[in-house]
């Protein structure tokens, strides 16, 4: 054991003499380039641990949760996104059992109705409006109910781009076309202003959903190219074999196309995804208090006057690692997906 | 002897009054094996993808297991026709989404509405006839080209066919994988299965087939037995062919 740390601490020393210092000038620049790293971390790290004034941060970290949520009710927020986070590392490290494996995805969709019947409250929970949800449980809720949406719709789009009948196919291009030609700040702000006047007196909808049904209008259109890109590159041979076979063109849809389609499309949804999760901060400029929305009041808040980039860079962090955990969740049904099917 | 297969008056024309089917007929009787041969570019291909309306034509008539197909292409009748006929492709084309089972089990559950577990009790059969049964589980990428092409074999098998048609089931194929899946159409042959059949492998005509049909630019320049043709072919288009074929051997 010993003898191998050796040896392999040798090798590696003999790789690094062969590469970053087999002359003079790479050696300079190497030194250079150690030194620049080291001035960096060390100012960063000072900054971090001896200047930085975190009390803006540590003092409100329910707040970045939860948003104005009753203290008294903060549970029901948190056991959700504490099911979310077991949810994902069962996902990624949990047995191989097929049972187990074949009941994620409901659990995954089921994760959503729970999520909404928590904060909602009703049925044995006191009811809370949907005015007092914020923080990060917002930001997730945002993302996860467009994403759930979005994918649906996004399928039916790509669908209908294919269709052969001319109307259905001009419709739909035309659909995408002009929500990829809008920026999606004013999708949003369609959602949030103009949304309402056309309603008619007293339906009204909730803002949180006139928000997720903008993003999952905008998402989809995006969504529906991906996936367009997915059916085009399977092979027409496909079709003829499950033809031949009998199967009709809604179970060729169904069994045949989309799930090698999604298959295909799955690094540029989770792109999508992952997008959709940061653009969620939008909503912030329009007026919903998510985890953006908590930094900008806590910052006008006087007490805390001033500490901007202590409560930016906390924010950055909380939306790197939620990206982290939707990145690597991607790869792991990525890899699953394709030790099934290497190449075809 | 009951005929599958009726073909009468086959034309399809591209653009251009290119011909891929020109005045097409064939019988195909009950329990017979006809071989299609001919150049590439002859429609023999497009002649037997006819057969569950894969390809439409534009004159002519069809009658498949006494199902009645003209050119306006009835859907439904086509739809009847393929839950009663199978077909193997030169690529396979097995799912490659779906593991070696699931691919077989498709069309039976789906299709035939039988249940899930008939369905792979029946599968497993057809796999251990082909000794492949280990491979259930695997996915497709997972076999070799012959094992391929032989779980497609099992996959038409599954919705229990009354006509088997194969396009050049071994053209796509290593030499040496060729004779594994030759073996397993003789064996279906040697049942009593109905089989259509392109391929240049005349070995496999000699054989197994009871009658050989020759085509040149869509058209069949003869039709004969086996032994007739490969030793005496009767017109001058087919003899060039086999010398060119036997060059090449």
């Amino acid at each position: 054991m010993f003898n191998i740390n050796i040896n392999s601490i040798i090798i590696c020393f003999k790789h690094l003499r062969k590469t970053l210092f087999s002359n003079l000038f790479n050696t300079v620049i190497t030194f250079l380039i150690i030194l620049f790293i080291g001035v960096a971390c060390f100012y960063t790290f000072e900054w971090l641990i001896f200047k930085a004034n975190w009390k803006a941060v540590i003092s409100n970290l329910p707040l970045y949760a939860f948003g104005s949520f009753p203290p008294k009710e903060q549970w029901r927020p948190a056991i959700w996104i504490i099911s979310l986070l077991l949810l994902s590392i069962f996902t990624l490290c949990g047995p191989d059992w097929k049972w187990l494996r074949k009941n994620l995805p409901i659990a995954w969709v089921g994760s959503i109705p729970l999520g909404l019947y928590l904060l909602y409250g009703g049925l044995g929970l006191s009811p809370i409006m949907s005015r007092h949800w914020g923080g990060l449980t917002l930001t997730i809720l945002l993302t996860v109910c467009s994403s759930l949406l979005s994918l649906p719709l996004g399928i039916v789009l790509a669908l209908c781009r294919q269709s052969s009948l001319p109307l259905i196919k001009k419709l739909s291009s035309i659909y995408i076309d002009v929500m990829r030609a809008i920026p999606l700040i004013a999708v949003l702000f369609f959602g949030q202003l103009l949304i309402p006047l056309f309603l008619p007196v007293g339906i009204e909808i909730d803002r949180v959903w006139r928000a997720i049904f903008a993003f999952t209008l905008f998402v989809s259109a995006y969504i529906a190219e991906d996936i367009r890109g997915g059916l085009q590159s399977i092979p027409y041979t496909q079709t003829e074999a499950a033809n031949s076979l009998g199967l009709n063109q809604y179970q060729i849809i169904q069994l045949i196309l989309i799930p090698q389609a999604l298959r295909i499309a799955l690094p540029a949804l989770t792109n999508q995804f992952i997008g959709l999760f940061q653009n969620t901060s939008l909503m912030a400029i329009l007026g919903l208090v998510e985890l953006l929305g908590v930094g900008r009041s806590i910052l006008a808040n006087p007490e805390f006057i001033g500490q901007y980039i202590e409560v930016y860079v906390w924010l950055a962090s909380v939306y790197w690692m939620v990206c982290t955990i939707m990145a690597v969740l991607a790869r792991h049904l990525e890899q699953r997906m394709t030790i099934n099917q290497a190449n075809f | 002897m009951e005929p599958i297969v009726i073909a009468k008056n086959l034309t399809k024309s591209y653009t251009k009054g290119l011909r891929a089917l020109d005045n097409v007929s064939l019988t195909v009787d009950q329990g017979k094996v006809l071989v299609v041969m001919g150049p590439s570019g002859s429609g023999k291909s497009t002649l037997i993808r006819t057969f569950n309306g894969l390809e439409t034509f534009d004159k002519g008539e069809l009658d498949i297991l006494g199902i009645k197909v003209d050119s306006s292409h009835d859907e439904r009748k086509i739809q009847k026709i393929r839950r009663r006929v199978g077909m193997v492709f030169q690529q396979f084309n097995l799912f490659p989404h779906l593991s070696i089972l699931e691919n077989i089990t498709l069309a039976p559950v789906h299709v035939q509405k039988r249940r899930q577990i008939e369905a792979e009790e029946y599968g497993m059969y057809l796999l251990s006839q082909m000794g492949i049964d280990s491979h259930a589980k695997k996915y497709p990428s997972q076999l070799s080209g012959g094992e391929q092409q032989r779980v497609a074999i099992a996959r038409a098998l599954a919705l229990k066919p009354e006509l088997l048609l194969f396009d050049e089931p071994t053209s796509a194929l290593d030499p040496e994988r060729i004779n594994e899946v030759l073996d397993e159409m003789r064996r279906l042959a040697e049942q009593g299965m109905t089989m259509v059949v392109v391929t240049h492998e005349i070995g496999f005509a000699k054989d197994v087939s009871d009658q050989v049909l020759f085509m040149d630019s869509g058209k069949v320049i003869e039709t004969s037995p086996p032994n007739i043709f490969f030793s005496n072919a009767r017109h001058e288009r087919s003899r060039k062919f086999l010398n060119q074929l036997d060059k090449h051997k």
